[in-house]
């Protein structure tokens, strides 16, 4: 590396690095075997006829700019008339809809199950509702069979919340008196 | 039946690109085997990595006109696909390194005695070599190419140049303590 004039490392010949850069340029220095151009080439070309092009995409429109088919001839020039696009791409999107259209029509929707089937109840070591009810509490109390007199009604308006305070105040007065 | 003028550019534009490719492996093919060797030191395996090489650049022929330095630009592939396939590789007993090193080394007026101890030696400044960091080592390998200035190596490793000197500094270091150390168990 270092008689090249373009490499501008340092020598270490003589010491212990220069041991292993001698022996490395030695390396660096053996000649390729003969006929590995050749047979790179060869290995090339197969591969290229076998696969002339991996990733190509198709031109479209299927001509060039410069091809004398463009623009109107009749020589296979057809794919150039916007109007025969036009109608093709509308004949692939009606037979597309069409043949959709025809399957839904041919598949039938599942009838629905008359009787509802109830899932089996376990006759032993199951849980089961036993045939019970919940009923809701019903009230207990007294219940009226007819209205009360007005007279009764109309003492238990805004005073009664009064009295029964005044019946306290006089119950606890007595106690004193005595 | 005609044929489309896209077809006769396609296959013209073809013809240029292998015409192309040929020149590039006549013109590194060697470059690049050593550059493997170098790495691999095994023959087959490394004419294996060259092949793959420029198998890649065949798959992106597109792009070999924006290549500045069609050089270092194969070596970065070649190499990448050496410390690869090192990588994947089991590492090999150091007798095959002798043996193979035997067999491929210079032997001018050597005889066999001496050419086997030639062989060991190198085979055992090799294995510290390995012993190496591998940032250290693969600088030091690098610069062992003449051809290969320190902006290349740099470019090649994906470094900057400073970056490769300083390596290089360590490695060379590293590489006298081990053989000392290696010396002194002896």
């Amino acid at each position: 590396m270092n008689s090249h004039p373009h490499n501008t490392f340092d020598s270490h010949t003589g010491s212990g690095s220069g041991e292993a850069e001698a022996t490395l340029r030695l390396i660096a220095g053996l000649p390729a075997p003969e006929g590995l151009e050749e047979r790179v080439k060869a290995g090339l070309h197969q591969t290229l006829h076998q696969a002339p092009r991996s990733a190509s995409l198709l031109r479209w429109p299927l001509t060039t700019p410069h091809d004398p088919m463009r623009s109107g001839s009749t020589r296979g020039g057809w794919m150039q008339s916007p109007w025969l696009r036009g109608a093709a791409a509308a004949a692939i999107v009606f037979v597309v809809a069409g043949g959709g259209w025809e399957v839904c029509t041919r598949i039938q929707p599942a009838q629905e199950p008359k009787a509802i089937a109830l899932p089996p109840v376990a006759a032993h070591g199951g849980f089961s509702s036993a045939n019970a009810i919940r009923t809701p509490k019903t009230l207990n109390g007294t219940v009226l069979t007819h209205p009360l007199p007005d007279a009764v009604a109309g003492k238990k308006g805004p005073d009664s919340s009064k009295k029964p305070v005044k019946k306290a105040k006089a119950e606890t007065a007595k106690p004193l008196g005595h | 039946m005609e044929i489309a003028p896209s077809a006769v550019q396609d296959e013209a534009r073809e013809q240029v690109e292998e015409e192309a490719l040929d020149a590039l492996v006549g013109q590194y093919a060697s470059t690049l085997y050593r550059v493997a060797f170098s790495i691999l030191r095994n023959p087959s395996d490394a004419e294996d990595a060259v092949q793959e090489a420029f198998l890649r650049v065949l798959r992106h022929r597109d792009t070999l006109g924006e290549i500045r330095d069609h050089r270092v630009w194969l070596i970065r592939i070649v190499w990448n696909i050496v410390l690869d396939r090192k990588r994947r590789s089991k590492t090999r007993p150091e007798t095959d390194d002798v043996a193979e090193l035997a067999r491929v080394l210079p032997a001018h007026g050597l005889s066999a005695e001496q050419r086997a101890a030639a062989a060991q030696h190198h085979a055992h400044v090799l294995t510290c070599v390995d012993q190496l960091p591998a940032k250290e080592r693969e600088v030091m390998v690098l610069s062992a190419f003449e051809e290969l200035t320190s902006v290349e190596i740099a470019s090649v490793l994906g470094i900057t140049e400073s970056s490769v000197r300083s390596r290089l500094f360590r490695a060379r270091n590293l590489m006298a303590d081990l053989l000392n150390h290696s010396r002194s168990l002896r």
